[in-house]
């Protein structure tokens, strides 16, 4: 399973690394960063990767 | 003892948020959705949505990987007794446990048949209010709170003259005063113009507001942002029929058996009052509650989720904590882009600065004496 991120239209929120710090970080910019951009997410890592596309308030993360 | 099965009335933020919540958790029995919609992610709709059709992509809910059986009808009674609710085709739904999610709609001020009036509240009307707002050269917007001056901006920036009426201050109400300021202030520099007066619709269709001094501001387009009523007609003649929302204790349950209730429908009794609070955060934090708890597991999640956010004039705010915040506030960080600022233990607000909500906790945390 693949979760792709639309960086444009990210806000940095951060809710997403809430619930999926494994999968989901902000830099120190407040930027978005993906530690599974373009391949799939670990198995044991999904059920927070889609608790995290759930949590994300301007819809910027979506299963692939 | 956990349900067989489990009723949603309302499939937006927080009745799929108790969905996935409940598979998550590993609720295997049965999971009825009533909703003649898609579920609705409504932050990006006064925002991005308004703007640019491009960006409708992701704001419809897609409920399929849940396994749930959605019923496109609306419910029009509840009979707790007999544990079953009915929908606008006649059907009867039976529950172990019901979700009632029904959110809420626009409060407009149309009189009965008087058309035009704008509102924002759907993807139906955020197309409305974009196509309107393409040609209209003058808009008022009716309600100076976050929605309104979210709207205002957008029309402003689409070339319209604006005018925001309100009888209060805006945004101060919400905000306090200091942080008010600073937005109006930008507001302003944008050249909306705010007009201090409670307003009626004027002609049909709409084409202007009347002011208390009975001036009229003729303009193009309305647009009515004075907050949303929670839809509770469908549960008149049962205990939970109460236009102030339904009352719900921190595990999301109703007066009644087997009945729980989150999102913007619901009014929770916090910090001494009992009262809605229809923002985004609350209908995560209460559909993972009402999760829980319809399985009778631990809860972990608190009942009010105290994050907040908005852009208005192209600042964004974000603020961790309890809204309003009186006077002024310490100063933590200053940047020509904005300020990251503190209210004692109360709140953390970055305004224009970029920060994650979990670095604003981590922060009001620490203020807090906590780790």
């Amino acid at each position: 399973m693949k979760i792709i991120a639309d960086y444009d239209r990210c806000e940095g929120h951060g809710l997403c690394a809430d619930q999926a710090p494994d999968v989901f970080d902000l830099d120190d910019e407040g930027d978005l960063v993906h530690h599974f951009d373009d391949q799939d997410v670990p198995s044991a890592l999904e059920d927070a990767a889609l608790r995290a596309v759930d949590s994300c308030p301007v819809a910027a993360l979506r299963r692939g | 003892m956990s349900p067989s099965d489990v009723l949603v009335v309302g499939g937006s933020t927080a009745g799929a948020t108790a969905m996935r919540e409940l598979r998550r958790r590993g609720f295997d029995g049965s999971l009825t959705l009533l909703d003649p919609e898609d579920g609705t992610n409504r932050p990006p709709l006064s925002k991005a949505v308004l703007a640019d059709p491009g960006r409708e992509s992701g704001v419809l809910m897609d409920h399929s990987p849940l396994d749930v059986r959605h019923v496109r009808s609306r419910a029009v009674s509840l009979e707790p007794q007999r544990r079953r609710v009915v929908d606008a085709d006649g059907r009867q739904h039976s529950y172990g446990a019901l979700l009632v999610a029904t959110g809420g709609r626009a409060r407009r001020l149309a009189a009965p048949g008087q058309g035009g009036e704008l509102v924002l509240r759907t993807i139906e009307d955020a197309r409305r209010l974009r196509e309107a707002l393409v040609d209209a050269t003058s808009v008022a917007v009716v309600g100076a709170g976050f929605l309104g001056l979210e709207v205002a901006t957008t029309a402003v920036e689409a070339g319209a003259r604006v005018h925001v009426v309100d009888p209060d201050p805006p945004l101060v109400r919400l905000l306090g005063t200091h942080l008010a300021g600073v937005l109006v202030r930008r507001t302003t520099d944008l050249g909306i113009t705010f007009v201090r007066s409670s307003a009626r619709l004027h002609g049909d269709p709409v084409s202007g507001v009347e002011l208390d001094d009975g001036t009229v501001l003729h303009v193009d387009a309305v647009v009515t942002c004075a907050g949303d009523v929670p839809d509770v007609g469908w549960l008149a003649g049962t205990a939970l029929h109460d236009e102030a929302g339904i009352l719900v204790d921190p595990t999301a349950r109703t007066t009644i058996e087997g009945v729980w209730a989150a999102g913007d429908v619901a009014r929770t009794a916090h910090g001494g009052s009992a009262r809605r609070r229809p923002f985004w955060a609350n209908a995560v934090t209460q559909g993972r509650v009402a999760a829980a708890s319809i399985l009778d597991q631990e809860i972990d999640a608190s009942i009010v989720d105290h994050y907040f956010w908005t852009e208005i004039a192209g600042t964004s705010l974000k603020a961790v904590g309890a809204l309003p915040c009186d006077g002024e506030p310490e100063v933590l960080e200053e940047t020509e882009a904005g300020a990251l600022l503190a209210w004692g233990e109360q709140a953390v607000v970055a305004l224009g600065l970029k920060r994650s909500v979990p670095a604003l906790r981590r922060l009001l945390g620490e203020r807090r004496g906590g780790a």
